[in-house]
């Protein structure tokens, strides 16, 4: 037997759950472009007849009793936010490389007729120049200018490379915090989800936000989110708790615990050529970041560092220790940036020497031995590229230039085309048959590869990125018809509802008034 | 699959940044002329780029060094010639003072004229050219006597010439013409302007002076043919040089072309293929936002009444 005013609440229920949906489509609309908002849905579910222990089998009848709104629930594929973040942390990584490597071409600026090479070329003109014309000043006060200008242009090209490395390290510290300023959100996240869920409730935007965070953290490193449910009577929709945790290789660091709510702050050690050594995680509520070091839950070296992302890009660029020793026992350190400055200093030194060496061989326009020491390195200069400079002597005294190979013999040009030889000939120190022209031109190649693969895979990164966000779209954004017309059907489900309660009205004004008045 | 507005209008802007990308990339290859820009634009082509930079400058460095060679060699040349005619001329004169047909007087004036001849020679001898003396083997600047620097050749308290560089210490000059290979520029003076030489003429004009036989100067002919043939020898040889010079000058020039040749293949753009390429890209552009604008704006919202 049903209730008489079954009907109406029916019809009322159906109201409401109508109107829900409405609401629900509603906010989808007015989301329609926020960042990382995940469209929501209300499951509508259908009420059972009523149930009643004196009929066997519970049911008395299978008339239903309408609708209710149940969950309201995302329309998301958690699968596609693992995928999505793994090539976002792929992106990000290849993005920090190529602009690194953008700002190293744009300072050697080769092939072109300002670069390093070209100072070089100039400098071995003005030694031709002077080695038929050994007796003019002017042809010896411009092989002195010359040589000037390489100096200047290693210093140049040296301390512009240096700069952007300290860029790249104060971009690395500025990670960190983001890092650990996204760990402390994610973590309080949790805490907020942690008290709603357990009363049944669904925090949809707060999943929603705790995603956009999750999104940003993959940028940084390699992350992987897995859901602790929460205690009491959670919605079977509800996503729970996220445990965070980094990967590196075999190395796992829990970033963020969803069941303690512990998190593991960032700290990256560097060493003292400024290269990063290690990274560091600490309990930040037990550990200050100055004693990260020592009391670390976790320490990844450098070399063993494989967390795809922007920390690892950085790191590559600017310079890291491989964690292999040399034979003097010192750490082997890689990048980018710092194999560039090596590289540069093995080539000043090596055509320094060996044009030093040159140098004193030869004789000056007075038939004195040519000094010894036509290029200095100051010592205490940071490394010998940006100490490079043209012995003071030789700048006040031009005629101290060696072009001669004999004493006496002021026509006599051929040291200086042995001086301008050095940067051609092969010298044993930059490896077998290279001389400093090819070892810098290999220099060249080898940043134009590093930097062609940089952005080649950052373009190949970026497009799987790009589908993988796509589908992830696809999945989870408003669209705005969709939603029109879910409002046009949810309108008109309420319509009808309204009606069907007039319906029931009507019926019950016949009962209430209409009925026993026969004949009256 | 399901596709959203957002979708369609991020996808929408990508693509467009995407083309404005490409299109300046043509729009760098045509205003800079080159194909490439930076070494990852490709490391081979910046690698040989830099290579063949300095392979021109290199060739038109040798080329400026054989401009100095010619200015060694045509110099020397003129001079030689000079010198050839001055012997020429002592030679006459010596041959008419062996015909036995001047009397004493005569023979004076003759000796007036060796002894001016005698000063051109020393003339030569002491060219100068850029301020360089071309006769004086590597020691262009004069040569340290007692601590100063002297002429090639000067003359002592009585007038007479002499040479001061020490056939001991003549050095050739050597100018690098191509790489690694070194050609002599100047003439080795001692075969030509040697103490021999002066001293021959100052014998040849005393004995004008004096009043030996007529018949006595037939040795002095000998002597000057000697010195003539020293000089035109010594000019064969410079003249051989100077052929080499010339097959070497213009294998330079074909040299500087090639690598000049090369340096462009290398790297110049095809500005017919970049306009080209800029004007179908252009097209894709101008289609692109056209297509856009069609499908951003309509809605559902627009039918709907």
């Amino acid at each position: 037997m049903v209730s008489t005013f079954n009907g109406l609440e029916m019809a009322k229920r159906a109201l409401s759950a109508q109107q829900a949906a409405m609401y629900t489509t509603s906010h989808n609309i007015s989301n329609a472009n926020t960042e990382g908002y995940t469209r929501q849905r209300v499951n509508f579910e259908a009420i059972n007849g009523l149930t009643s222990s004196r009929e066997p089998g519970g049911i008395i009848d299978t008339l239903g009793n309408g609708v209710e709104p149940g969950s309201v629930e995302r329309i998301r594929e958690q699968f596609l936010d693992v995928q999505y973040r793994k090539e976002n942390g792929k992106t990000k990584y290849y993005e920090q490389k190529a602009e690194a490597a953008t700002q190293m071409e744009a300072i050697l600026n080769e092939p072109s007729e300002e670069g390093l090479s070209h100072i070089f070329d100039q400098f071995w003109n003005s030694l031709q120049d002077l080695s038929v014309n050994p007796e003019d000043s002017g042809a010896r006060s411009v092989v002195a200018q010359r040589a000037e200008a390489v100096a200047d242009t290693f210093h140049y090209v040296s301390s512009s490379l240096e700069s952007v490395r300290e860029d790249l390290r104060n971009e690395m510290n500025v990670k960190q915090t983001e890092f650990n300023s996204l760990v402390d959100q994610v973590n309080q996240l949790n805490r907020q989800i942690g008290e709603i869920e357990p009363h049944g409730h669904v925090a949809n935007d707060l999943y929603d936000e705790r995603d956009r965070l999750l999104d940003q953290l993959s940028s940084i490193a390699d992350i992987s989110v897995k859901y602790e449910k929460s205690s009491g009577m959670p919605s079977p929709v509800a996503m729970g708790k996220a445990t965070v945790t980094l990967n590196s290789g075999t190395n796992k660091v829990t970033l963020v615990d969803g069941n303690s709510y512990e998190v593991n702050h960032l700290h990256v050690e560097l060493n003292d050529n400024n290269n990063v050594k290690a990274f560091h995680y600490y309990n930040p509520e037990e550990v200050e970041p100055d004693d990260a070091i020592i009391e670390a839950n976790a320490t990844i070296f450098s070399g063993d560092y494989q967390s795809t992302g922007q920390l690892k890009g950085l790191m590559e660029m600017q310079g890291y220790e491989t964690g292999e020793v040399d034979g003097a026992g010192n750490p082997v350190e890689e990048g980018v940036y710092i194999d560039m400055l090596n590289d540069l200093d093995v080539m000043v030194n090596a055509f320094m020497t060996k044009f030093n060496e040159t140098h004193s061989e030869g004789y000056d326009i007075n038939g004195d031995e040519g000094i010894e020491d036509f290029f200095i390195i100051d010592p205490n200069a940071e490394r010998p590229s940006l100490g490079l400079s043209v012995n003071e002597a030789i700048l006040d005294n031009k005629d101290l230039i060696a072009a001669s190979s004999q004493a006496n013999a002021s026509g006599d040009g051929l040291n200086a085309v042995n001086l301008a030889a050095s940067y051609t000939d092969h010298l044993d120190e930059l490896g077998n048959k290279t001389s400093v022209k090819s070892y810098f031109e290999g220099m060249i190649g080898e940043l134009g590869v590093i930097a062609q693969e940089a952005y080649r895979m950052e373009a190949n990164a970026g497009t799987l990125r790009q589908q993988v966000s796509d589908n992830r779209d696809s999945v989870s954004r408003v669209s705005l018809d969709e939603e029109m017309i879910n409002l046009i059907k949810f309108q008109h489900a309420y319509n009808a509802a309204a009606r069907s309660m007039t319906a029931v009205d009507e019926t019950l004004d016949r009962i209430i008034n209409n009925m026993g008045l026969v004949g009256r | 699959m399901r596709v959203t507005q957002s979708m369609l209008s991020n996808n929408m802007l990508r693509n467009l940044s995407k083309s404005y990308t490409s299109m300046n990339k043509y729009m760098d290859q045509l205003t800079t002329g080159k194909k490439i820009n930076r070494p990852s634009d490709d490391p081979v082509i910046a690698m040989k780029g830099m290579r063949y930079r300095t392979e021109v400058g290199n060739v038109e460095q040798f080329q400026r060094n054989i401009t100095e060679m010619h200015t060694w060699m045509d110099t020397s040349d003129d001079t030689l010639d000079e010198t050839t005619q001055i012997l020429n001329r002592l030679r006459d004169l010596t041959v008419q003072a062996s015909n036995g047909t001047y009397e004493q007087n005569q023979r004076a004036a003759i000796a007036k004229e060796v002894d001016q001849l005698q000063q051109q020679l020393v003339e030569a001898a002491n060219t100068k050219v850029n301020n360089k003396y071309i006769f004086n083997g590597t020691q262009t600047t004069g040569i340290d006597v007692a601590g100063t620097l002297e002429k090639p050749v000067t003359l002592d308290a009585d007038g007479n010439p002499v040479v001061n560089l020490d056939p001991a210490d003549y050095r050739a000059v050597e100018l690098e013409v191509t790489a690694g290979t070194r050609l002599q520029a100047n003439v080795n003076p001692t075969n030509v302007y040697s103490q021999e030489l002066f001293d021959d003429v100052k014998a040849l004009s005393d004995a004008l002076k004096s009043e030996i036989p007529d018949e006595d100067f037939d040795e002095f002919i000998s002597v000057v043919d000697k010195h003539i043939d020293n000089t035109v020898s010594e000019r064969a040889d410079l003249g051989a040089r100077m052929n080499r010079v010339e097959l070497i000058e213009s294998r330079l020039e074909g040299q500087r072309i090639t690598a000049r040749d090369m340096m462009s293949q290398n790297e110049d753009a095809e500005i017919e293929e970049v306009i080209m390429n800029l004007t179908s890209q252009e097209a894709i552009h101008r289609a692109a936002l056209s297509a856009g604008s069609r499908v951003i704006q309509p809605t559902l919202l627009d039918f709907l009444r």
